[in-house]
């Protein structure tokens, strides 16, 4: 089960609003390469992992994601705090604000819903070890993205260190595929699934 | 930083990790990290992201150095962070002993740190909010909020 935690991974304190760069943010929270979605991945796939090492990363890092959801929430959140009735205008932002107001709501930048579709789960444990790899990757970019669309320190200093986890993460999931090579045929890793066939 | 003594007996610089001399062909290979590798303390390992300066990797545009505040909640944030980075290590490399010593020292200073900051900002969790005199639970700030800057 999971026990909440009345705290942040990281700090996050924004202190000026910024509804334009909110707007690409939360591409973090719900869109194709984020937090949401990798939450979700890590702890949906661990279920068919066969080796001990496999399940406890998919959930440390799964658990983790969902502390970095909250922070990109907490990012949105402040980004969005008192804003003047200009502001709620800002171009990009309005079509938001007519959907949602100020909450936050798991979207891609592009408006697009959170969708599942944005992450696999595929039961063998290679092909989903490496689409873990790609997905952090993938995230990482988003990051490097965010980092040339902003020009807001506070939130600079947040997305950098949400950019290392992901490097962080894809060098464990590299080393969890080496770890679960040791464990199959050495002449022929796809001889079988070892997350199916016994 | 901790430089480690048995930094000579690694076979690879820190940023480089270990590879089999061979391999089967058509499989994703990442560098194993190494034993022993260098680790910044728990400040600087919050601050840049990993405990680990070999895995730190930074963008190229440039983003101001953080400025962390020495208060009860970062120094706790540090602590546990340290245990997060090094339990995710652990799973890939559960036999590294020293590794498991450091993970045993940093979770006694966390339980320490986490004592220090409940008695200032109140209960970290349900099960600790029982142990205070009212239900504290509901008080903010909550995480996610706060109150400085801001426009209007």
């Amino acid at each position: 089960m999971f026990v909440y935690e009345k705290k942040l991974q990281y700090p996050v304190k924004i202190k000026n609003c910024n509804p334009k760069l909110a707007n690409v943010i939360i591409s973090q929270y719900g869109g194709p390469d984020g937090e949401l979605g990798a939450s979700l991945r890590y702890l949906s796939q661990r279920y068919a992992m066969p080796y001990p090492e496999l399940k406890g990363l998919l959930t440390d890092i799964g658990t983790e994601e969902l502390g970095h959801l909250e922070m990109i929430g907490a990012i949105v959140h402040q980004l969005t705090r008192n804003l003047s009735d200009d502001q709620v205008k800002t171009a990009g932002f309005d079509a938001y604000f007519v959907d949602h107001t100020t909450g936050i709501y798991p979207t891609a930048a592009s408006g697009w819903p959170y969708s599942a579709a944005s992450m696999a789960v595929k039961g063998d444990v290679i092909a989903d070890l490496t689409e873990d790899m790609a997905a952090e990757q993938k995230a990482r970019v988003t990051y490097d993205n965010i980092l040339r669309l902003s020009d807001d320190p506070d939130v600079n200093d947040v997305i950098r260190f949400l950019r290392e986890r992901e490097v962080v993460h894809f060098q464990r999931f590299g080393e969890a595929v080496a770890l679960a090579k040791e464990r199959v045929d050495q002449k022929n890793v796809y001889y079988v699934n070892p997350a199916f066939d016994k | 930083m901790n430089i480690d003594t048995n930094i000579n007996s690694r076979p690879c610089a820190d940023g480089c990790g270990t590879l089999p001399p061979c391999a089967p062909l058509a499989v994703p290979y990442v560098p194993f990290q190494q034993e022993g590798s260098q680790k910044y303390n728990q400040n600087e390992a919050l601050a840049h992201g990993t405990l680990f300066p070999g895995l730190n990797l930074p963008f190229h545009l440039k983003v101001d150095a953080p400025n962390l505040p020495k208060t009860l909640a970062m120094e706790l944030q540090a602590l546990q962070f340290v245990i997060t980075e090094l339990g995710l290590y652990l799973d890939t490399h559960k036999n590294d002993t020293e590794a498991f010593q450091l993970f045993q020292q940093y979770a006694k200073l966390a339980k320490e740190g986490r004592k220090r900051y409940e008695a200032m900002y109140g209960p970290l969790t349900q099960m600790q909010a029982a142990q205070e005199t009212a239900y504290t639970w509901l008080d903010d700030p909550w995480p996610w909020e706060y109150k400085g800057g801001g426009n209007k």
